[in-house]
């Protein structure tokens, strides 16, 4: 017995296709084993979803969530409409660290955002030149810019000394987080 | 050089030419032409046997590229300084703003520091290849711990004044001898830092803070300044560890002298440092050179009259030749400061000394022309004809890069461009000006209060001497960029306004006075009004001062943020509104006029007929009824000719001809 959705997915038409050759092995035990079989074809149904991709993306939701332009486009369009928001060579042919890199802007990322609590507006961009690591940051106005000096020249100092090499902070400020649009 | 790899050039060119035109001949027989080209002409040989020098390969240090490049760019005077984050919210706009980030960001650099030092295992591992040192975390706790000559001499490095001296007489009382140069580093140890421990630099310097509290507001950046002083006023105390150690060592050699010398020359004990020297002597030894230093230094303090401390230092430095101590720099320096306390003697003796010190190659550095002139042009004497000398020597160090050298370097040029002040010298400043654009010479300027006293005596020197554009061109290229300009600059700047005619710009000064914060300053913002209202301009630059006007008028209303309050005076209310009038604008200067009565101040009679002309231009005869109600309730005595005029100008209803003849009988009789 096939389910009679309309549209079955690759991974669903393997075990439809054991199914079948199941029901055809026990033909013998008639009534029952088409029962049995419905019921696995119409759990089946139930159970197949079409798996989605969910990775960096806010769905679609009641319209009164604001969604800045990073968040709103999803990874695709990297490359296409955003830009990549770390920035090394080691994934050039021949280049290696590139798996340092990645848990270097993954405690970057995670040092920016509790040290600048609530401050940071986007996504922090990571840019390594030779030596130089930058760290571009867009912040709201929400502390005093003497504030804002004292977590900038403790970054850099601690960064600096924890991966031995300059560390710089650019820093630009907004009034408000810039919406894109609301999901 | 370039000849020679030239003509090696040319012999190659000439042999692959001839070469080539074997090849040709062989080739294309008809085709002759090809032959007469560039490469048939074979250029003139000099001399057929030569040597061809090959030059030496130049080598370029590390940064030979990145210096030519920015020597391509200039400075940027719309950009803030570099340590700043490039963005309107977080640029500075005040001096003192200036320095609250500079200082939270160093804060935030020193809270780091503490971090890593504290906790110095999660920062252990290097990923820097090469090994940056500066970039691990510095031990801040002695490493060796038993008693060792070892110990001491990492204690003496960490700079820890007690513990040094502690593990000192530990050893001592052990009995353990310790070699004489350890105990000489010990000595300079302890002279150098005046036998107290040097302050961290992580720690807050709290002690200091509570002094600084006292000195007012301008003087904030004088903080730096007095720090210093503070560090140098702890005296030289009796029977300390120095002379202690000192007296229990056996054989003192002039390392020991030396340090004990300078240390008591440093910390104020001049004359027991002339005692020790006589010692020193006593015991058949040599001084070196630092000690003479020391002890030129000392001089002046020890002796009264001009005569005796000029006899003194000459008494030294022949002392000097007989131990055949060569003199440096430094002893060029410690003379010509010497003199500067010597008056009329050391005007005829700083030019000998100079020479004598040329003959013995030793040249001057900026701190010895700063001693000269400082010499010459002693500050707040009248000047008698000695503008020549600051020429000469611009004349001597312009175009030259100079090192820091000595200490009283970063003076030069504050005290050239006070002398250039004074004596009114625009070239001079300028040629300043430039010698601080050659090689390194920037570094020389000092810190930032230097810097700030610096460019403040420029631009005040600039706005006395020349024409509006120039002082506008230095205006835009150093303000707000390098220098914050106090309120006296700015009142400096307004008056070359005035006197160059352009009080168009005034708004635009306004403007940049609210962002400097001298907004509220009370005199400065009379001046304004003052020069504004003073003469009637086209119709434009009017309508601009009326904005403006409106725009002064709110500052003095909103006192935000504990900002001081400004007050009303009857000659500020007035221009106010003799500005507005000029510029049509009488509702808002009817506002104004009836600010005169809330804050308690009594209009002119000049600034009424003023209005009255301007109302009966609009013929709005209540509110000249009204001007003359008000003058009556100011009791001012040019009432009466206001009601005339007002009876005569306009049209008037029997009611208010009723009303204006009750007033003149009132006014009458109050006369």
């Amino acid at each position: 017995m096939f389910p009679t959705c309309c549209r079955i997915p690759n991974s669903a038409l393997s075990y439809s296709s054991v199914i079948s050759s199941g029901e055809d092995m026990a033909g013998a035990a008639g009534g029952s084993n088409a029962l049995f079989c419905k019921n696995m074809a119409t759990s089946l149904v139930r159970k197949t979803k079409l798996l989605s991709n969910r990775a960096a993306r806010i769905r679609v939701a009641k319209g009164d969530k604001p969604v800045t332009y990073e968040q709103a486009y999803h990874p695709h369009h990297i490359g296409h409409r955003k830009g990549w928001l770390s920035q090394h060579t080691s994934n050039l042919q021949g280049e290696d660290g590139a798996a340092e890199r990645v848990v270097e802007d993954v405690f970057i990322r995670r040092f920016m955002y509790g040290t600048f609590h609530g401050c940071l507006a986007d996504e922090v961009v990571i840019k390594r030149r030779g030596n130089l690591l930058l760290i571009c940051a867009v912040m709201i106005q929400k502390l005093l810019p003497s504030k804002f000096y004292f977590l900038i020249g403790y970054t850099e100092e601690l960064l600096s000394h924890f991966y031995k090499c300059p560390v710089k902070i650019e820093m630009q400020t907004v009034e408000e987080k810039v919406v894109y649009k609301y999901l | 050089m370039a000849s020679s790899c030239s003509q090696a050039l040319r012999h190659h060119v000439c042999k692959s030419s001839r070469i080539l035109r074997v090849h040709l001949q062989k080739a294309w027989p008809n085709r002759s032409f090809v032959l007469n080209s560039a490469a048939d002409q074979q250029p003139a040989v000099s001399s057929p046997v030569e040597e061809i020098v090959i030059p030496k390969k130049k080598t370029w240090s590390k940064e030979a590229v990145l210096q030519a490049l920015a020597s391509t760019v200039n400075r940027d005077p719309t950009a803030s300084d570099y340590r700043f984050q490039d963005d309107p919210y977080l640029t500075p706009k005040t001096s003192s703003e200036f320095k609250l980030f500079s200082l939270s960001q160093e804060s935030g650099r020193n809270a780091a520091k503490y971090f890593i030092s504290t906790y110095p295992k999660y920062f252990q591992k290097d990923y820097a290849q090469p090994h940056i040192p500066c970039l691990m975390p510095e031990t801040l706790e002695a490493q060796i711990e038993e008693v060792s000559e070892a110990a001491l001499i990492e204690r003496i490095q960490m700079r820890k004044v007690k513990a040094a001296v502690d593990l000192y007489d530990q050893l001592q009382q052990a009995g353990t001898p310790v070699s004489l140069d350890v105990t000489n580093q010990l000595l300079d140890l302890i002279c150098f830092y005046g036998d107290c421990d040097p302050a961290q630099e992580n720690v807050p310097e709290q002690r200091n803070e509570e002094t600084e509290d006292v000195q007012d507001e301008p003087q904030t950046k004088k903080g730096r300044a007095s720090k210093a002083s503070d560090k140098l006023k702890a005296a030289w105390k009796e029977n300390n560890n120095a002379e202690r150690i000192f007296a229990l060592l056996s054989e003192p050699n002039t390392h020991s002298y030396s340090a004990l010398i300078r240390g008591m020359v440093k910390y104020g004990a001049y004359s027991k440092a002339f005692s020790t020297y006589t010692d020193l002597l006593n015991n058949q030894l040599k001084a070196d050179v630092s000690t003479f230093n020391a002890l030129i230094t000392a001089a002046p303090e020890v002796k009264e009259k001009y005569n005796e401390k000029w006899e003194l230092i000459v008494d030294l430095l022949k002392q000097m030749a007989e131990q055949k101590v060569k003199p440096n720099l430094l002893t060029l320096n410690a003379v010509l400061k010497a003199l500067r306390r010597c008056g009329t003697v050391g005007k005829s003796q700083a030019f000998p000394v100079i020479s004598e010190m040329r003959a013995l190659s030793i040249d001057p550095s900026l701190a010895s022309y700063n001693h000269l002139l400082s010499i010459f042009y002693k500050p707040g004497a009248p000047f008698q004809g000695q503008t020549d000398i600051l020429q000469e020597v611009m004349n001597e160090v312009s175009g030259k890069s100079f090192t820091p050298q000595d200490p009283d370097d970063a003076q030069f040029f504050i005290t050239a461009v006070r002398i250039c002040l004074d004596t009114k010298d625009i070239e001079q400043a300028y040629r300043v000006h430039e010698l601080l654009g050659v090689g390194e010479n920037w570094r020389l300027l000092g810190n930032d209060f230097q810097q700030n006293i610096y460019h403040a005596r420029f631009f005040s020197l600039l706005c006395m001497m020349e024409n509006i554009d120039v002082v506008l061109k230095w205006y835009r290229d150093l303000v707000p960029s390098v220098y914050y300009p106090s309120s006296n600059v700015m009142r400096d700047l307004l008056q070359v306004l005035d006197t160059d005619n352009r009080l168009d710009l005034i708004p635009q000064i306004w403007k940049d006075l609210k962002q400097l914060g001298h907004g509220n300053r009370q005199t400065l913002v009379e001046e304004l009004l003052t020069l504004m209202a003073r003469e009637k301009q086209n119709q434009e630059v009017q309508e601009t001062f009326a904005e403006c006007a409106l725009d002064i008028k709110k500052m003095y209303d909103t006192g935000d943020r504990g900002k001081v309050m400004m007050s009303w005076t009857a000659g500020s209310l007035s221009d106010l509104v003799s500005v507005l009038l000029a510029a049509q604008r009488r509702q808002d200067a009817w506002e104004i006029l009836k600010l005169f009565k809330t804050h308690n101040r009594v209009p002119s009679e000049e600034l009424l007929d003023k209005f009255l002309t301007c109302i009966k231009e609009s013929g709005d005869v209540n509110q000249a009824l009204e001007l003359v109600q008000i003058s009556a309730g100011f009791c001012l005595p040019g009432t009466p000719k206001l009601i005339q005029r007002v009876q005569q100008e306009f049209l008037l209803s029997e009611q208010q001809k009723s009303m204006l003849s009750d007033l003149e009988i009132q006014t009458f009789n109050s006369d």
